[in-house]
């Protein structure tokens, strides 16, 4: 009797985490089919569309990809680690306004958007310090991604406007980062005079990549 | 005399170098130490592990520019307590992306580390000269008026109608445009970063700059170091190539008080004989509130960090106002869904002040990892300085409804998300903080090699050599006995401006 519970126990186990996920687009650096699910399942519960900001969490899993891609081999483990146990996390911590407690012991990525939203803040209010830093671990990695979208900071007026850099005595001395040498921009002729201190116009144009997308109709 | 600055695609083969001096670290003490050498006359070799950057190689994104410019991906902190913490991987080390905040430190601190610490010439006047050389070389200035934007002059409001003292931060940054933009690379090249300032100024003066080179091990020869040896590594993914070898009449490290200790450690335990190299690490826990304002504030314009008040060091904190990317920013706002998003929205009311605490009851560690250079790092909250932070977060708290504030963002466990107004306040006197109910940065580091004036209880003495060898120096924020009460650069950058002196005497 307890081999078949446990043979029961392991098969279900394994399906719930072995049972495939939608195939991710084309292009990702690091993120898996599993991951790629859980941060847009995540970020949808996370940043809804519509209310104070228009833009939804739609460009969140692809930034996440390249934010996990950047960051040491270490770190890229723990957060795959980290989305890993989120997604899966609902076996012991089931998450509410799923109908049933066996409802709410679905994979994240299989609940709700009200569901994953409810258990997601479960996790940041827990009594736990471990369960809140995990939460705040998750939201931060997903607000960031958030904050990256060109549309959602010009849409709160905080995009960076276009400078003009002054070039300086260090600017004949290295090109850019990993560039040869011949790929130096300037010369001697090209320094200008430094900063004059005049503080940026609240009007001034943005910085292209900041620049709302030119309407092509 | 005109010296030389070689950067990763440079490198064909193994490279040999011989030299008066070799200082490894550009940041704000190995490049303070070169430039005097150089301008002494001497043969000086300056080592770097990151890349230069350009302007256009700056990063306005947060979360990217961490990546390019910050070891581990920005994302470094320690164990024990997890307090966030970073150490910059670029020509000019952290001055390339901090927030320029030039602030000597006080008179009773310093005669609190002499007193403590066995020294007897490191006291204000002491270092008055050497504060001065710095800070006329950087055109260190307060903070103009026209860029403070308004949650800069909010914050002077809030202490004006407490009767708090306030005063413009005075940094190293000429032409402030206020893009609030110095966490991630000064577009605008006013602040003048040791990328721009003192490394150039070491190489007109003769200085070879080796950049994307990793120092991996002091050699020694008896009681004497004789150069470091280590390898050549790709910008941004540390991919080794070529096998670096100098040779220097002396050593002087300013590799920064997390990475000197490993260095030290990879030695074959060098310069330990007090046992005292990567203990002692301490930092300036920093918290912070956000306050939101009924009218826009318009953050995204004004000085990074241009106000502070210096009212409370006798309690152990000092009070500032902040500014990041607004994606770094976000990421303490609590909540999730649309109540996340209400909050985001409310980022252009807002303004925030946070608090750096001298914790010097806190201690904790750093150690080699069994591969790589990067530190394992352990470090302590003491119950005791954690009260400190308590009492910094209330005064917080009052500012922000001093100067107007509608509401309040904590951001202390087991307290409600807002607060709206004073009486609410009250619960961060009442509340019985824990450590755990706080998220800190820990973006001040130093003490790992400690000064002392005991051998037996120190790393180096105030002249900034190791105590066990005759030849070898450290200038970093390493050799700071204890908290500096302020941000740590300045005081680094007089520290590391005699440490040039001393060694130019002795070779």
């Amino acid at each position: 009797m307890w081999f078949w519970g446990l043979t029961a126990l392991a098969a279900a186990t394994a399906w719930r985490v072995f049972r495939p996920y939608p195939a991710p687009p084309a292009g990702l650096r690091v993120l898996g089919a599993r991951e790629y699910a859980f941060v847009s399942a995540a970020a949808q519960a996370m940043f809804p569309p519509g209310g104070a900001l228009a833009p939804s969490g739609a460009s969140v899993p692809g930034y996440v990809d390249g934010f996990v891609a950047e960051r040491p081999a270490q770190l890229r483990l723990l957060m795959r680690l980290l989305f890993f146990l989120c997604e899966h996390a609902t076996l012991v911590f089931p998450a509410p306004l799923s109908g049933s407690r066996l409802g709410g012991m679905r994979r994240f990525t299989g609940l709700s958007v009200e569901a994953r939203g409810a258990y997601l803040d479960g996790w940041g209010e827990s009594r736990l310090a471990a369960r809140r830093l995990v939460f705040t671990s998750l939201r931060a990695i997903l607000t960031l991604a958030y904050l990256g979208d060109p549309a959602v900071v010009r849409e709160l007026g905080l995009a960076p406007k276009a400078i003009d850099t002054p070039v300086c005595q260090a600017d004949l001395l290295w090109p850019r980062a990993g560039l040869a040498r011949e790929r130096i921009a300037y010369g001697p002729g090209d320094v200008t005079a430094p900063s004059a201190g005049v503080p940026l116009a609240p009007d001034a144009p943005l910085h292209p990549d900041y620049a709302p997308p030119r309407d092509t109709a | 005399m005109s010296g030389a600055v070689r950067i990763f695609a440079d490198y064909t083969g193994d490279v040999y170098e011989r030299a008066d001096v070799v200082v490894v670290g550009s940041g704000p003490g190995g490049a303070v130490v070169a430039h005097g050498l150089a301008a002494a006359g001497h043969d000086v070799v300056l080592v770097e592990e990151g890349p230069p950057f350009t302007p256009d190689d700056f990063e306005l994104d947060g979360a990217r520019s961490m990546a390019r410019t910050l070891r581990e991906g920005g994302l470094r902190a320690t164990r024990g307590y997890m307090l966030s913490t970073m150490q910059a991987i670029a020509l000019g080390g952290g001055s390339l992306v901090n927030s320029a905040i030039c602030v000597r430190s006080p008179q009773a601190t310093l005669d609190g580390w002499c007193g403590d610490f066995g020294l007897e010439r490191t006291t204000r006047a002491d270092l008055d000269p050497h504060y001065d050389a710095v800070e006329k070389f950087l055109g260190i200035e307060p903070t103009p008026e026209n860029v403070q934007g308004d949650r800069n002059l909010l914050f002077r409001a809030g202490c004006d109608a407490l009767g708090y003292s306030s005063e413009p931060i005075a940094r190293n940054v000429r032409g402030c445009r206020g893009s609030g933009e110095c966490f991630t690379g000064c577009r605008s090249r006013a602040k003048q970063s040791m990328d721009i300032s003192y490394v150039p100024a070491a190489i007109a003066s003769g200085a070879r700059v080796l950049t994307s080179v990793q120092v991996q091990q002091v050699t020694t020869a008896g009681r004497r170091a004789t150069g470091v040896s280590g390898q050549v590594v790709r910008p941004f993914t540390g991919e080794p190539s070529h096998r670096v070898r100098i040779e220097a009449k002396a050593v002087v490290l300013a590799a920064g008080c997390m990475a000197t200790p490993v260095l030290l450690q990879r030695s074959g335990g060098l310069a330990n004989a007090s046992g005292q190299v990567g203990e002692n690490l301490q930092f300036h826990p920093g918290v912070a509130i956000m306050g939101v304002f009924p009218e826009r504030t318009h953050p995204e314009f004004g000085a990074t960090q241009g106000y502070q008040s210096l009212q409370f060091i006798p309690e152990g904190f000092k009070l500032e106002t902040l500014w990041a990317p607004p994606g770094v920013f976000a990421v303490r706002l609590p909540g999730t869904g649309a109540e996340l998003k209400q909050r985001l929205a409310e980022i252009p009311y807002c303004a925030v002040w946070d608090a750096i605490a001298s914790c010097n009851r806190s201690l904790g560690r750093v150690r080699a990892r069994r591969r790589g250079m990067d530190p394992a790092l352990h470090w302590s909250f003491d119950p005791q300085d954690v009260q400190i932070l308590k009492r910094a977060l209330q005064v917080l708290a009052e500012l922000l409804f001093a100067a107007g504030a509608r509401k309040i963002l904590p951001g202390v466990g087991r307290l409600p998300e807002e607060m709206h107004s004073l009486d609410q306040a009250g619960a961060l006197r009442s509340h019985d903080l824990r450590a755990d109910d706080l998220t800190c940065g820990g973006n001040h580091a130093f003490s790992s090699t400690r000064m002392h004036g005991d051998p037996r209880r120190g790393v180096v003495g105030e002249d900034g050599r190791c105590h066990d060898l005759d030849n070898l120096y450290v200038a970093d924020t390493g050799i700071l006995p204890r908290s500096p009460a302020v941000n740590p650069m300045l005081t680094c950058m007089a520290l590391a401006h005699r440490i040039a002196a001393g060694v130019a005497d002795r070779i």
